[in-house]
């Protein structure tokens, strides 16, 4: 398995055995004649249609609009606090230090700024309307409204266990039945809709940011396994558990057969195990290889290891004994005897005849004692790594790299792996290491995350799937994901639910060249990926994205609505302000800003025709997607 | 785990950026420099390109994930072979199944047939038992060795850290920069190693990421509407003077400073290389001497295996060496899903399974691309050769499978390579013998301390590649504890 660089994409694996309908073929364009600012000959003709309206209304009413595309994921209330921050947001002359009313015990407003911060940390990017509602809760009340509030995202389509259900020996599932059955049955593509529906529109936006970041620790994927419940199986238990603990997590994973299939964990035998996930469990999912400090940092600035390979054995010997749970039958019997056939619709049952119940021992002094069974190896398996002096900084790094920054500092590591390890930060937590309440708020409320002072070492590197989000919610946008899958997730090297391996799509330590820092997502940005993200951006507001493909179900194709952005096209310089407001939560630095501003102003109606105002808008919100500022997070 | 790197291993130094200062100016100029002498007109269809007469090219194939050696190359003498298929079991490759090597007493896994016309030319040498290393050292030096940190080389059986390893040249998973690129540092190249497999330690520099260009012939490989045919319209003229703004424009985030270089670095390498890296079989530039030596690999005009994409990719590169300049390049590729614990074989078949479809892809694809660059009267020029995170157990699992080794076999290709015969040493095959690094009867399972470093391995390339024995020391830090640094196969 390649640990080090992207998702390269493999041909033989596209799109499973029937083989993957072309790109084109599934995202169909809208204005493929473009209109007059995507032609080429510049003749200003009007060409096709524009397919958002123009807005005459003024600022509170253009951010009424705004709020109508997204007014599920915000609770912002009508009263006159949050029209007054609307009005400042929407009229806004650049400046950062808006004060918003907030609440009586917050401390100090929380500026524009910050809010854009938090809503890239805990959120998949700011709306106008969701800026409105951090600056008036403030962080805190904030992240205590996401905590509470119902979950509103699962993984609900695709089909289900009835391919593991048969009789007939050798033939192929999907034979005979519908062209979409292999998509529809076996791979993670439904996940891929629910996944980017929920991003762009769900409110229960850092539940859904906390199981991302979850997914890209204990990874699968779905060019090694298949069986579509079984993944929504697996990947609904991060959503279930963002705000549970750590440990019910591990378990729920360990304990997943659909995982089980991924790394051998499956009908291992205690004859002679395989090792494979004994040594993932270890290395990526929970202690890491080298012995840690609290802070993160190498015991001794050198990498002692925190396990052998006899103590690789152990675990491997300790996680023995699991079959699929009961439910799956095929035409040629389950084996070996006495296990249950290939079934993802449950957790591994034990099966006390695999399960090798010698005395082991493992980690943190934890031993197994002779005649255990599988389910008192699996408990002794989590206690020995979750009271591990090194899963608090681990996981806790994992966590601020995922959400926040890709350099911490030692000391906001160890801020995190303290709430993780005591299971409490401030009123988070319910006081068991492992709780991801108090391990998150720590991650978020963290000066180092909070905070107008920014270290020059800050932010990370906007990675794609979360610029795909970025852009669509704050430019109040729609998607049924199939754009962002084969085409876009591929081109760009993150492919939701197909990482290359259990490594994720970029390792936690890379190397930034010209740097002395680490650049996670930086893996995967290089001169191709480079010019595909101005690619994409040049889809999606140029030629406005993809109609609805019929293929998909409930179908809406990907758009922007930049509708509520055309009160401002007289003034270019409040248009610009009000995209950089919306999307840096502070102006354009620098000499580019003019520079912006009277590109914008070029286009009028002589050079442009009646598009003019749109070009306007388009030219504007694409510079600064484009920028420096934007692709890399604060 | 990841730290400012101001902590060195005991046992090994950062390696030294080599005339960084001269680097920097060189390569900025290289970069920068627009098409210069070559142009798309210049391929014309089986012209023989024009090389400088010393032109080297090293093009490195990362099996990731752990390929099997022991069943890649395999001893055919009745001894060895008994004692093979005895541990191997349901793994073992039937004898008559195996690509014969005449003159030594191996063969190839069968799927490797590919490779048989470059045995018979003389120009294929496998070299035995080749792994990370901190410095020679026996069995029981390595038994003395478990724990102490520094020792071994870090996380031996670790995917992530092995990989990083056999890219970086040390033993320490914390070098940040590519033996690749390094010694591109050192003799100053005109480009950074090109990659066609995506990003890579192994072409990283202190100052420089690689140069990473599609893997796909056909691929279009620039930024729609602002490719040099757009700049004739106010808009978009505009719109590339403001990004090329926006890029060079400090920030305040390191991150989004870096950023921007890597985005300026795309405009100029793609208005450079479109032309070129759009090239597929049959269409205009393609030069014919190439596409004939791939045609056993298409299908159409397609090539269908993603390693021939990219050994395609690569030899367009060197034939085009007028349009991409220098006289020195190295080359990254890569194949991926060598983590063969389960699936190997097929029960009862073991020339078939996940492990022979990887190795048929590996030998086809660069069987083709050792004929296409003979038939260029480039062979003498380009040697190609495999690196993977480490080999796999001698002894098999209850999955039809293997599991994580060490010491492993790798294949050199090119007509420079002085082939017909074998290089390193094959280890005893004893399960608990000299070469196992077993003890413990449940630990005997063929885990091969390596007879030859990485180093040694990359430090030979390296020297025929036109690196001189201090510079290679200074890239290959561990190699200085060797008395052979070279071990004579190219």
């Amino acid at each position: 398995m390649r640990v080090d660089r992207g998702s390269f994409s493999r041909v033989s694996n596209a799109g499973g055995p029937q083989g993957h309908r072309p790109v084109t073929a599934a995202a169909l364009l809208l204005s493929l004649v473009l209109g007059a600012c995507g032609g080429g000959s510049g003749t200003g003709s009007s060409g096709a249609g524009t397919s958002a309206g123009v807005s005459g209304s003024t600022g509170a009413s253009a951010l009424a609009t705004g709020n109508t595309a997204t007014a599920s994921d915000s609770t912002a209330s009508a009263d006159g606090a949050v029209a007054a921050a609307a009005a400042a947001v929407t009229t806004g002359t650049g400046s950062v230090a808006l004060m918003a009313p907030g609440t009586a015990n917050q401390p100090r407003p929380t500026t524009v700024g910050d809010a854009v911060r938090l809503a890239d940390q805990g959120s998949f990017g700011p709306t106008e309307a969701s800026i409105v509602d951090i600056q008036a809760k403030g962080a805190s009340a904030w992240l205590i409204s996401q905590m509470i509030m119902p979950q509103a995202s699962h993984y609900t389509s695709g089909g289900d266990g009835t391919i593991h259900q048969t009789t007939k020996e050798g033939v192929a599932f999907c034979e005979g039945r519908e062209p979409d059955c292999w998509r529809d049955r076996f791979s993670a593509e439904p996940l891929l809709w629910d996944f980017y529906r929920n991003a762009v529109k769900k409110p229960d936006q850092l539940r859904q940011r906390v199981a991302f970041a979850l997914q890209q620790i204990l990874v699968i994927n779905n060019t090694d396994v298949q069986g579509t419940y079984g993944f929504r199986n697996y990947y609904n238990t991060f959503l279930d558990n963002a705000f549970g603990n750590y440990r019910d997590v591990l378990r729920k994973v360990t304990l997943s057969p659909i995982m089980g299939d991924f790394l051998n964990n499956v009908n291992n035998l205690a004859e002679a195990p395989n090792e494979n996930y004994a040594r993932e469990l270890l290395q990526l999912f929970s202690i890491g290889p080298c012995k840690l400090n609290a802070d993160g940092s190498l015991v001794n600035g050198q990498c002692e290891a925190t396990y052998s390979n006899e103590t690789v054995r152990n675990y491997a010997y300790a996680l023995t004994g699991w079959t699929f749970p009961a439910g799956g039958s095929n035409g040629y019997g389950c084996f070996p005897g006495g296990t249950n056939c290939r079934y993802y619709g449950g957790d591994m049952v034990p099966v006390a005849r695999y399960h090798d119940n010698q005395p082991r021992a493992l980690l943190s002094n934890v031993t197994l004692p002779a005649g255990h069974t599988a389910s008192d190896a699996l408990e002794k398996v989590l206690d020995s790594v979750m009271n591990h002096p090194n899963i608090a900084p681990f996981i806790a790094k994992r966590l601020i790299q995922h959400l926040v920054s890709s350099n911490p500092t030692p000391a906001y590591v160890q801020r995190v792996a303290t709430a993780f390890r005591t299971g409490r930060y401030g009123d988070f937590g319910r006081d068991h290491t492992g709780d991801l309440d108090a391990t998150v708020a720590a991650v978020l409320l963290d000066s180092e995350a909070r905070g107008e002072t920014v270290s020059r070492n800050a932010g990370k590197l906007r990675e794609p799937v979360l610029m795909f989000t970025g852009v669509l919610r704050a430019l109040n946008g729609q998607t049924d994901g199939d754009a962002l899958s084969w085409w876009w997730g591929k081109r760009l090297r993150q492919h939701m639910f197909r990482p290359p391996s259990v490594f994720n799509y970029f390792p936690p330590n890379n190397p930034v060249a010209g740097t002395d820092l680490n650049g996670p997502e930086f893996a995967i940005h290089e001169a191709s990926t480079a010019l595909e993200r101005l690619n994409f951006l040049t889809y999606l507001i140029e030629w406005e994205g993809s109609s609805p493909n019929p293929a998909i179900p409930n179908a809406t194709g990907t758009t922007i609505d930049l509708s509520p952005f055309m009160v401002d096209i007289n003034d270019s310089t409040k248009l610009v302000d009000r995209f950089s407001t919306l999307l840096l939560g502070r102006p354009l630095q620098g000499a580019a800003r003019t520079s912006v501003i009277d590109a914008v102003a070029w286009w009028n109606l002589d050079r442009a025709g009646v598009n003019w105002q749109k070009c306007r808008v388009k030219s504007a919100v694409y510079m600064i997607l484009a920028s420096p500022q934007y692709q890399v997070q604060r | 785990m990841m730290k400012p790197h101001t902590h060195h291993h005991a046992h090994s130094a950062a390696p030294a950026s080599l005339d960084r200062r001269r680097w920097l100016q060189r390569s900025g100029a290289g970069l920068a420099t627009a098409l210069g002498a070559g142009t798309v007109g210049n391929l014309l269809l089986g012209a023989k390109p024009a090389h400088a007469a010393d032109y080297k090219a090293l093009v490195c194939i990362f099996l990731y994930g752990g390929n099997d050696g022991m069943n890649t190359i395999v001893p055919t003498d009745a001894g060895r072979y008994n004692q093979y298929a005895a541990v191997r079991k349901g793994l073992a490759l039937p004898r008559e199944s195996l690509v014969n090597l005449s003159g030594i007493n191996y063969g190839l896994h069968p799927a490797l047939a590919g490779l048989a016309p470059a045995w018979r030319d003389g120009t294929l040498a496998p070299v035995f038992n080749v792994g990370t290393q901190t410095r020679p050292m026996s069995k029981a030096e390595y038994r003395a060795s478990i724990g102490i940190a520094g020792a071994l080389p870090d996380n031996l059986f670790s995917h992530s850290d092995q990989q990083t390893q056999w890219e970086a040249g040390t033993s320490s998973s914390f070098t940040r920069t590519g033996w690749g690129g390094r010694a591109s540092e050192a003799l100053n190249t005109v480009n950074p190693v090109i990659s066609v497999g995506g990003s890579t330690r192994f072409g990283q520099t202190d100052q420089q990421s690689p140069l990473v260009l599609p893997a796909h012939p056909g691929e279009t490989f620039g930024a729609q509407l602002l490719m040099p045919q757009d700049m004739t319209w106010q808009p978009r003229i505009d719109r590339k003077a403001i990004l090329e703004q926006l890029y060079a424009q400090s920030q305040d985030l390191a991150l989004a400073e870096a950023y921007g270089k890597v985005q300026h670095n795309a405009f100029v390498v793609s208005e450079r290389l479109t032309n070129l890296v759009k090239i597929a079989p049959g269409s205009p530039g393609a030069s014919a001497v190439i596409d004939a030596a791939f045609a056993p690999i298409m299908s159409g005009s397609s090539i269908t295996t993603e390693l021939g994409n990219q050994l395609y990719q690569v030899a367009k590169l060197i034939y085009g060496n007028a349009t991409v300049q220098g006289s020195r390049q190295i080359f990254f590729t890569q194949m991926d899903n060598f983590d063969t614990h389960a699936g190997q074989v097929i029960t009862g078949s073991p020339t078939e399974g996940n492990h022979a479809r990887l190795l048929k892809e590996l030998g086809d694809a660069l069987g083709c691309f050792n004929t296409a660059m003979k038939n260029l009267g480039l062979g003498d020029a380009v040697t190609a050769f495999t690196q993977s995170d480490f080999g796999r157990t001698f002894v098999p699992n209850t999955t039809n499978g293997t599991d994580h080794g060490w010491g492993s076999h790798h294949l050199v290709v090119g007509g420079a390579v002085k082939g017909g015969t074998s290089y390193g040493l094959y280890p005893d095959l004893t399960l608990g013998g000299q070469n196992d690094i077993g003890v413990e009867s449940w630990e005997m399972h063929g885990r091969w301390l390596p007879s030859t470093s990485m180093e040694q391995y990359a430090g030979t390339l390296l020297g025929w590649f036109g690196v001189n024995d201090t510079q290679a020391r200074q890239i290959l830090p561990n190699l200085a504890r060797y008395g052979v640094t070279k071990l004579g196969f190219v």
